[in-house]
């Protein structure tokens, strides 16, 4: 579904990712795990097209698409979905507003008619319900006064109601309470299916023991230095990053 | 030839033309202080921004066709399409002409219309363009609210250029008197190739414990001009809640001063700017606090697109004694174009102890990171860019004081952001 050769990009002056390569099959989820400025982040922006980043070689496909020819939008309507780590507060403008915006947007590429504005709501709501969500937060701003762990819950409805084939989360359990932890690991094992892939971005371990990868990679200074199993995981866990970058640059 | 001033025999001339209706002496004494005083300049600090030669230029063209009454009435179905549009009680000024049907059936519970030539009184206008406006009005409209005035009350500007340039003047007292209560729509729109300037004076008079209601709506054509003067003087605990819409127009210029020389007043008025290519729209208030406690709270917002110009001027004067005064101003720009000037300028001027003021402006573009959220999430650039202009917009709207003119200023604002954000994908292509 996904895959990365030798992907470098850039930011300004400094180079991030310098030589990534990723495979990521339908029916698989990935964990990418490592330590701050990685590259993880710029990872999880580049896949969903932010312009800041400059991509100076490498090639990124999707499902037999050159993906860094799309527009974020042609990306998002293509069933990729960017769960931020930071995810923006929009005053002004309505959350039931964007969720529909952005169902209808992909309905259309998809040559579907809009949906039925009182039976989305009605999805909205049970979804919401699921992820422990007052149904109330539909008439807020996006993310505008939302605690954390409410942005998080919310990119997790946003990921429900848009079915991605693919879906990244970019630390999605971080400054979350064990409660929205749990729900946000309920959403995204709802959503695993055969046709779906899902890249976790994380720091911890934590957030593996409620949603198991099949596969683990451990990026460091813009690289994929190990790739394993759900065990790497716990390895890290133990033993911390150093011990790679040590093997790495060996 | 374009001259640098309006000849004040040609106005003469021209106000000698207009209907002998006991307005007379007004218009002599008006022409009087115009002569005296003459149009504001570049070089007035008030007027620094906005160059008013286009308005003595199309004054000159019309006055040479020794002020042209040929023009056309304003289309039946335009003003239709606008009176139905808000659920109020409408009153027509076409072509500076106040419309004869306007006040039948309406002088009843708690409100009474009457004309300037019922009545007339002298002229006490003595502020930039109000003197060309008293020197040259065919006649005015007087509205005395005396009661608790329920269904809005609408008075429709509207001019239609014909075929050579046009002037029109319109001129709306309101006299709101102790206790009683009124919501006005003040909606201004015109048509026609020819170029149009129009210019509008309200004076509002809000007795004690009143409480006025005010929108105005400005919607006229990209090619012509208007300036117009709002003077609002409130008495003792009045209440004032305003807001004005400036959609359309080639050259705009609004003064509104208001008066706060009685304590207990509160005064809080809002104002959204939407403009595009080749507009100007200058909108200049100043609030005299006189005494205390007394508030007044503004807030102005503007979106540029294309190569446009608009002006925001707050002043708030804070006199000597008026102490427990609570001014407030607030103005601010969203830029979608880099060939966008705002000028913004808040002014205070405090001579009082125990005051309250603040004042705050900014200028900025789409925040980027907003702009990638909503595309990452499917929306177009062009979807995701309207989706946070209507957002900066919103909050000017929902505060329209008058409810029942809510959906239709809506509308407005909806159609001409998208003409704005449109406008400036193509450019942005064909550059």
């Amino acid at each position: 579904m996904l895959e990365i050769q030798n992907l470098k990009t850039r930011i300004g002056d400094s180079e991030i990712l310098r030589g990534l390569s990723l495979s990521v099959n339908a029916g698989e989820v990935h964990a990418i795990m490592g330590p701050n400025g990685s590259g993880k982040s710029t990872l999880a922006q580049v896949v969903a097209g932010h312009a800041d980043y400059e991509v100076t070689a490498g090639t990124v496909t999707y499902n037999g698409k050159n993906l860094l020819e799309l527009e974020p939008e042609e990306r998002a309507r293509e069933g990729i979905f960017l769960g931020f780590q930071y995810p923006v507060e929009i005053p002004g403008v309505n959350n039931a507003y964007l969720l529909k915006a952005a169902v209808n947007a992909k309905r259309k590429h998809q040559g579907l008619g809009e949906v039925d504005a009182f039976e989305f709501l009605k999805l909205a709501r049970e979804k919401m319900t699921t992820l422990g969500m007052d149904p109330k937060f539909l008439n807020r701003g996006v993310n505008e006064g939302f605690s954390g762990g409410e942005k998080k819950r919310n990119e997790i409805l946003q990921m429900a109601m848009l079915e991605p084939s693919l879906a990244i989360l970019d630390e999605t359990d971080s400054g979350l309470d064990i409660d929205a932890l749990k729900a946000v690991a309920e959403g995204v094992n709802a959503l695993r299916s055969p046709d779906r892939a899902i890249i976790l971005v994380t720091h911890y371990q934590r957030l593996l023991d409620y949603i198991e990868p099949d596969q683990v990679h451990v990026l460091s200074e813009g690289r994929i230095v190990r790739s394993g199993d759900k065990s790497l995981a716990l390895e890290l866990e133990e033993r911390g990053y150093d011990w790679l970058r040590e093997a790495a640059s060996a | 030839m374009k001259q640098s001033s309006l000849s004040i025999t040609d106005l003469r001339d021209v106000m000698r033309t207009l209907p002998d209706n006991g307005l007379t002496p007004a218009r002599e004494a008006a022409l009087a202080h115009l002569d005296e005083h003459g149009l504001p300049t570049l070089r007035d600090e008030d007027w620094k921004y906005t160059d008013l030669s286009q308005v003595i230029d199309i004054s000159n063209r019309w006055l040479n066709a020794a002020g042209d009454k040929r023009a056309p009435n304003p289309q039946g179905s335009h003003i239709e399409s606008i009176i139905s549009s808000i659920d109020a009680t409408w009153l027509v000024i076409s072509n500076g002409s106040v419309d004869g049907r306007s006040s039948e059936g309406i002088t009843g519970s708690g409100i009474e219309i009457s004309r300037f030539s019922d009545a007339p009184s002298p002229f006490v206008m003595e502020r930039p363009l109000a003197d060309l406006n008293a020197a040259l009005l065919q006649d005015g409209l007087r509205i005395r609210v005396t009661g608790r005035v329920e269904k809005p009350v609408g008075v429709l500007v509207i001019d239609r250029a014909g075929s050579s340039a046009g002037v029109s003047q319109s001129c709306v007292e309101v006299d709101v008197t102790p206790g009683a209560s009124v919501e006005l729509i003040e909606y201004h729109s015109s048509d026609g190739n020819e170029d149009h300037y129009a210019n509008s004076v309200l004076s509002l008079a809000i007795g004690a414990n009143a409480k006025v209601k005010h929108v105005r709506i400005q919607n006229r054509s990209l090619k012509h001009v208007q300036t117009g003067r709002t003077s609002v003087a409130l008495g003792r605990n009045a209440e004032l809640r305003m807001a004005s819409y400036d959609l359309g127009g080639g050259l705009i210029r609004i003064d509104v001063d208001i008066d706060l020389s009685e304590p207990g007043s509160v005064v809080v008025f809002d104002g959204l700017y939407l403009a595009g290519d080749g507009q100007h729209i200058d909108n200049h208030t100043c609030v005299d606090h006189y005494v205390g406690p007394a508030t007044s709270t503004q807030e102005y917002r503007g979106v540029l697109s294309g190569k446009c110009r608009c002006v925001w001027n707050g002043k708030a004067i804070v006199h000597k004694g008026a102490d427990g005064t609570d001014a407030s101003q607030a103005n601010h720009n969203l830029l979608l174009s880099e060939k966008a000037e705002i000028d913004a300028k808040p002014e205070l001027e405090i001579y009082a102890e125990d005051v309250k003021c603040s004042h705050g402006t900014t200028v900025g573009q789409l925040d980027e990171s907003a702009l990638f959220y909503l595309r990452s999430r499917g929306l177009s650039r062009s979807h995701a860019t309207q989706v946070l202009t209507h957002a900066f917009a919103a909050d000017i709207v929902l505060r329209a004081p008058v409810a029942a003119a809510r959906d239709a200023i809506t509308g407005l604002v909806e159609t001409r952001l998208a003409e704005l954000i449109e406008s400036d994908f193509v450019a942005d292509l064909q550059s």
